[in-house]
């Protein structure tokens, strides 16, 4: 992709992106002669479609990493097989690295959120007990599932009453 | 106004760049193995990774560097039916090091990377739904990465196992320009008949790769008392008549190799002198003549 300004005549730049939200990311663009901006966002489906060629907007900055996608996309992998690859693929580590920082931002994206993310409620020890139980490579779907049930149902704490609330609506057991 | 092509980059994502990146590391992976060949079926069922890994043993057998690709993404067997499951990965900076079996052989497969038996592959998204937007292409992605990411060194035979139909040929033939052939097997049933006629318009009208053969697996049962040879399936067409390419073999359908298989032990060393490993042999044989005459 490229943008142009069409009073200018001239190729925008890359400027900043938000955070990431529910799978999208969000970049602003600038005209280097009359500083007019534009943001473009790219939609869920977009986003995991970078994601699946292992393309990274704002450049990759860095060589790639052996069977890199693989060893960061693939949610059912057994731990070992793939040792340090968010610091080796320097997903979260870009922002400070200097690299741009939209790499970092669509590397942010593909990942889960962060743990530090204000909203969204928290999890007791006996809910995380059980979220633990299930079966690993359905968990994250499972624990997004529920975070959403206890969001739409106005619960700030997830509890294992709410899991059994929660679990009418999803196939699996826990 | 200025068009697409005057605008001097695309503000700086390099995605050309990067593309290129991929296709060069996986043109220099495979500027170090000498025969690549893929093998396909058209149905599911009839033995095609069975077969897959004993002509890759045969082949390490015989002396040549062997590497199998398991190209069946979500249904990999090959780590199994090769003994290598519980193999850890080594990553460095060169490269993934394969899984190497009791005879040398270097196997990739995603078995290799899943976390438990009952895990299937999951890839990481904001959400699965929708997912046949962009899951085939994580796939061939994966596939990419297995060629040209695994340190095979010096091979003499790749060996592709690809999943079962004809949709996944396409993806190796654009990955490897120069894919040397490739080998269908199939049963003695009209049903698999009909599929793999398929799947031979695809690879050698469509696509035009070379076809080394047809294996016709599970082509008869030799009477363990008379040695007699029995049909399982219809007998009336051979692979021949159907198909008008070269039959490389016909290998019978012996209980032995699939515990062999199960086990991941090497069927034609643990049973040299069976009618299957004669045939496996055959088909071995026919491959290096394949390759030494084409």
């Amino acid at each position: 992709m490229k943008f142009l300004c069409i009073d200018c005549d001239t190729a925008m730049k890359f400027k900043d992106v938000t955070r990431p939200e529910q799978g999208s990311v969000t970049a602003v663009f600038e005209c280097p002669d009359c500083f007019t901006e534009i943001a473009m966002f790219l939609n869920p489906w977009e986003t995991q479609m970078l994601k699946s060629l292992d393309l990274k907007l704002g450049g990759s900055g860095e060589a790639a990493q052996p069977m890199q996608m693989v060893r960061s996309q693939l949610e059912t992998a057994k731990q070992d097989s793939m040792p340090n690859v968010s610091s080796e693929m320097g997903s979260g580590e870009t922002a400070e690295g200097g690299k741009c920082p939209f790499t970092a931002v669509i590397s942010d994206a593909f990942e889960e959120k962060p743990e530090s993310e204000p909203e969204g409620p928290t999890w007791t020890p006996e809910a995380l007990e059980r979220l633990e139980r299930i079966p690993s490579f359905v968990r994250p779907m499972a624990k997004m599932g529920i975070e959403s049930f206890a969001k739409e149902n106005g619960h700030t704490e997830i509890t294992g009453e709410v899991m059994d609330a929660a679990r009418g609506n999803f196939p699996a057991q826990f | 106004m200025k068009s697409y092509k005057e605008l001097p980059d695309d503000a700086g994502s390099n995605i050309i760049g990067q593309v290129t990146a991929q296709a060069n590391r996986l043109t220099k992976r495979l500027a170090s193995i000498k025969r690549t060949v893929a093998i396909m079926s058209g149905k599911g069922g009839v033995g095609k990774s069975a077969v897959t890994a004993n002509l890759a043993t045969a082949l390490t057998l015989a002396g040549y560097t062997v590497g199998v690709v398991d190209a069946d993404i979500n249904g990999p067997t090959i780590a199994k039916m090769m003994g290598v499951r519980n193999a850890t990965l080594e990553y460095t900076s060169a490269g993934v090091k394969p899984a190497i079996s009791s005879l040398g052989t270097k196997i990739i497969s995603m078995d290799l990377l899943l976390s438990e038996d009952d895990a299937p592959v999951l890839w990481s998204a904001h959400t699965q739904k929708d997912a046949f937007t962009w899951r085939s292409t994580m796939e061939v992605g994966a596939l990419r990465e297995f060629i040209g990411d695994t340190e095979w060194g010096e091979l003499d035979y790749l060996l592709l196992d690809l999943p079962p139909g004809s949709d996944r040929l396409p993806n190796v033939a654009e990955l490897i320009p120069n894919l040397g052939g490739v080998i269908v097997v199939t049963i003695p049933s009209e049903v698999s008949h009909l599929i793999v006629r398929k799947s031979i318009t695809m690879a050698r009208d469509i696509f035009k790769v070379p076809i080394i053969g047809i294996v016709e697996n599970m082509a008869f049962y030799a009477c363990k008392h008379c040695g007699e040879h029995e049909s399982l399936f219809s007998p009336e067409d051979t692979p021949d008549n159907t198909f008008q390419v070269t039959t490389l073999g016909k290998i019978p359908f012996d209980p032995k190799l699939s515990h062999c298989n199960d086990n991941g032990t090497p069927y034609i060393h643990e049973y040299p002198d069976s009618l299957a490993s004669a045939a496996i042999l055959e088909v071995t044989q026919k491959i290096q003549d394949f390759f030494k005459y084409y």
